[in-house]
């Protein structure tokens, strides 16, 4: 589990360049799945046909990012945001590209510290002329902070994306034994969540699932003076109640809840009224569709870093596998 | 009869389409393009749709302009025979005051007004006018006289004429986005060589509605937004906040406030210039959105990318074009549909 989330942590995939985490999805896919797509807006579904009914496990595959817009005629390159990413924290990180060109993040010598936004913000890449960082570097390349994941304990994984490809590890390992079990089941990587669940609409209106199941991270409040919310670091997965998208149905979370205790795993349960996921979509598609949600609390969810504990990633196998398998 | 792209122009920006209230330049794209299609129908929200090529082999193009404009609803008239007004579609209230503008299909004349200076206290005189403070003066002395000529809901639109700035830019009122309306038009006219579908969309403007239900409707191959978008290249702006630049060609989306570019649909516009030289520049600015938006996510999803004119003063009453970016543009998305009937990119 450790492996497939560092492997999964690796990949630099900023929403709209999910492409870059498909190769590795497949491959980890390719001996269970029936048939394995990728669609318009960049979602990745493999498919299990089998018996029962047709429940989807749901992680977005892409990140929050920046976007090369501008380069000016010393070779300095102006960025912007893709999806959430707050311009005053970035001065001093260092950026890398999807095409491989790293940069180190500076703001303008006269703007104050805690005014920073995009317009004060520069990436330099090394280059000494217009020509050059457009070359190498055209307008609409994307990256993210260069943070690579880490070991931090014994059971602990921080660093960039870690959050979110725990999710994505999660729902791997929970499709192969649903799919090795003979049950029928989508893994679906979502694209384009971080900038509003825009992949999530299309592919729910393509699959149509009668239950689909959504896994991500939810914020955990154990850090000093940390986010309001209930969930600890290790103490198991969470049960989504709600988020900002989703009501879950007493009927989907007593369900999950139920597995839980029938597999033993200690639970937690999620309380996030801001929370931002694809859940509410799935929801709304084609006249209503049944949703839940299984989170794995995460440390400084929205920074450019998070961290995580691999046992509630596991106990969340647990949960999902039991969940889907005795779904009628 | 058919109009030259200068008239064309003239014409539809001088016609009066506020989101919901399209008709007049529905009725007139109607007349410049029906008898080029094989059919031409609308949907409940009043969107117009031209089919062409239907016999033909190769994907189904849908080409989407959006036909409103933002303007201001009347809701309130005064005892005294002023009107109150709000926005329709997001219009600076900086821009209102003093302005000439037509109220409803009957196109009464009537002025922005507000308390005059001398009146305002020091901190009114600080901060710029609300929509609040500002009332269209349409020279009526009573709430009867004033409800005998407008109704509660018709819309003012600015009175704004069409007319040549130096060589080779126009100035009118919404070029946002009539100026994309005659491009369809003119791509309407050439020959179809795939299976295509113009839309011409109502209500992009508070937050693009006709376009929802119409790609819902074509459920296209592939589409392509034909707008006009932010242009900023004036005194005191640093280069990284321009998003384009007048006369720098047809401006291709990376990312706006709603849509990730598709690397394909990008690499095929990009493509496609370079190929027929035709000058291009991406769109690098973040902020706003169009059609393209809505139609990417409908149903299973959709193929494509705006291909946008850059205009000046987005918006305000009067706006600025570069004629050469308008002909440039029906270049490009011209070569791009003959490319596609070549399979220069096979869908």
């Amino acid at each position: 589990m450790k492996e497939l989330i560092m492997e999964l942590a690796a990949c630099v995939a900023p929403a709209g360049r999910e492409d870059v985490l498909h190769a590795v999805l497949t491959q980890h896919l390719a001996n269970c799945a029936d048939d394995i797509q990728t669609d318009v807006l960049g979602n990745l579904i493999a498919r299990k046909h089998g018996q029962g009914q047709h429940v989807a496990l749901v992680a977005h595959a892409d990140e929050a990012g920046v976007m090369a817009m501008h380069a000016d005629d010393e070779g300095f390159v102006r960025l912007t945001a893709i999806g959430d990413v707050r311009p005053a924290c970035l001065p001093g990180q260092t950026v890398q590209f999807c095409n491989g060109v790293m940069a180190v993040i500076g703001a303008e010598a006269r703007s104050k510290t805690t005014e920073v936004g995009w317009a004060q913000l520069f990436a330099d890449i090394g280059a000494c002329s217009q020509a050059e960082a457009l070359a190498r570097l055209p307008i609409g390349t994307a990256g993210v902070v260069w943070a690579p994941v880490q070991p931090l304990s014994e059971h602990r994984l921080g660093g960039r994306a870690v959050a979110q490809r725990t999710a994505c590890a999660v729902v791997i390992e929970a499709f192969r034994a649903l799919a090795n079990a003979g049950r029928q089941v989508s893994a679906v990587f979502t694209a384009q969540q971080t900038v509003g669940a825009r992949g999530a609409r299309t592919a729910a209106y393509n699959l149509q699932p009668e239950l689909t199941l959504v896994v991500g991270a939810a914020p955990a409040g154990d850090t000093p003076e940390g986010p309001r919310m209930a969930l600890r670091l290790g103490a198991g997965p969470a049960l989504k109640v709600m988020d900002g998208t989703l009501l879950t149905p007493a009927r989907v979370l007593r369900h999950l809840a139920d597995c839980a205790e029938r597999c033993a795993v200690p639970v937690q349960y999620e309380v996030w009224p801001g929370g931002q996921t694809d859940a509410g979509v799935f929801q709304w598609t084609t006249g209503g569709r049944w949703v839940g949600g299984v989170s794995c609390p995460a440390r400084m969810v929205s920074g450019s870093v998070s961290v995580v504990d691999v046992r509630d990633a596991a106990a969340a196998v647990r949960v999902l596998t039991e969940a889907v398998g005795s779904y009628a | 009869m058919l109009l030259s792209s200068e008239e064309l122009l003239r014409q539809l920006t001088e016609a009066i389409g506020p989101s919901g209230q399209e008709d007049e330049v529905r009725n007139l794209l109607r007349s410049q393009v029906s008898g080029w299609t094989e059919r031409c129908y609308t949907d409940v929200l009043g969107n117009l749709f031209c089919e062409q090529g239907s016999d033909k082999p190769g994907p189904r193009v849908m080409l989407d302009a959006h036909m409103d404009e933002v303007a201001l609803m009347v809701v309130h008239a005064e005892d005294n025979g002023l009107l109150k007004f709000r926005a329709i579609g997001g219009i600076d209230p900086r821009v209102l005051v003093a302005k000439p503008v037509y109220v409803g299909a009957q196109r009464l004349p009537g002025v922005i007004g507000a308390k005059p200076v001398h009146l305002q206290t020091a901190s009114e005189r600080r901060k710029p006018l609300n929509i609040e403070q500002l009332y269209i003066d349409i020279g009526a002395r009573s709430k009867e006289d004033a409800l005998s000529h407008v109704q509660l809901g018709d819309a003012a639109v600015f009175a704004t004429r069409f007319g040549i700035l130096g060589d080779g830019c126009v100035k009118a009122k919404s070029l946002d986005n009539r100026a994309g309306c005659a491009v369809l038009c003119e791509i309407l006219r050439i020959p179809a060589e795939t299976p295509r579908i113009g839309v011409f969309t109502v209500q992009e403007e508070v937050g693009l509605r006709g376009a929802a239900v119409a790609a819902y409707r074509v459920a296209p191959d592939l589409a392509i937004t034909l707008e006009t978008t932010v242009c900023a290249d004036v005194t005191d702006v640093p280069g990284h906040g321009q998003g384009t630049v007048l006369g720098g060609g047809p401006a291709l989306t990376v990312q706006d406030g709603q849509t990730l570019a598709n690397q394909q649909f990008l690499a095929f516009a990009v493509r496609t210039a370079e190929r027929f030289q035709i000058p291009y520049q991406f769109r690098r600015v973040k902020g706003g959105t169009n059609n393209f938006a809505a139609i990417q996510r409908s149903r299973a999803g959709v193929i494509g990318g705006s291909v946008s004119i850059p205009v000046r003063y987005l918006h305000a009453p009067v706006q600025v074009m570069a004629l050469q970016d308008y002909h440039n543009t029906v270049r490009l998305v011209q070569a791009m549909l003959h490319e596609l009937a070549e399979g220069g990119w096979p869908l």
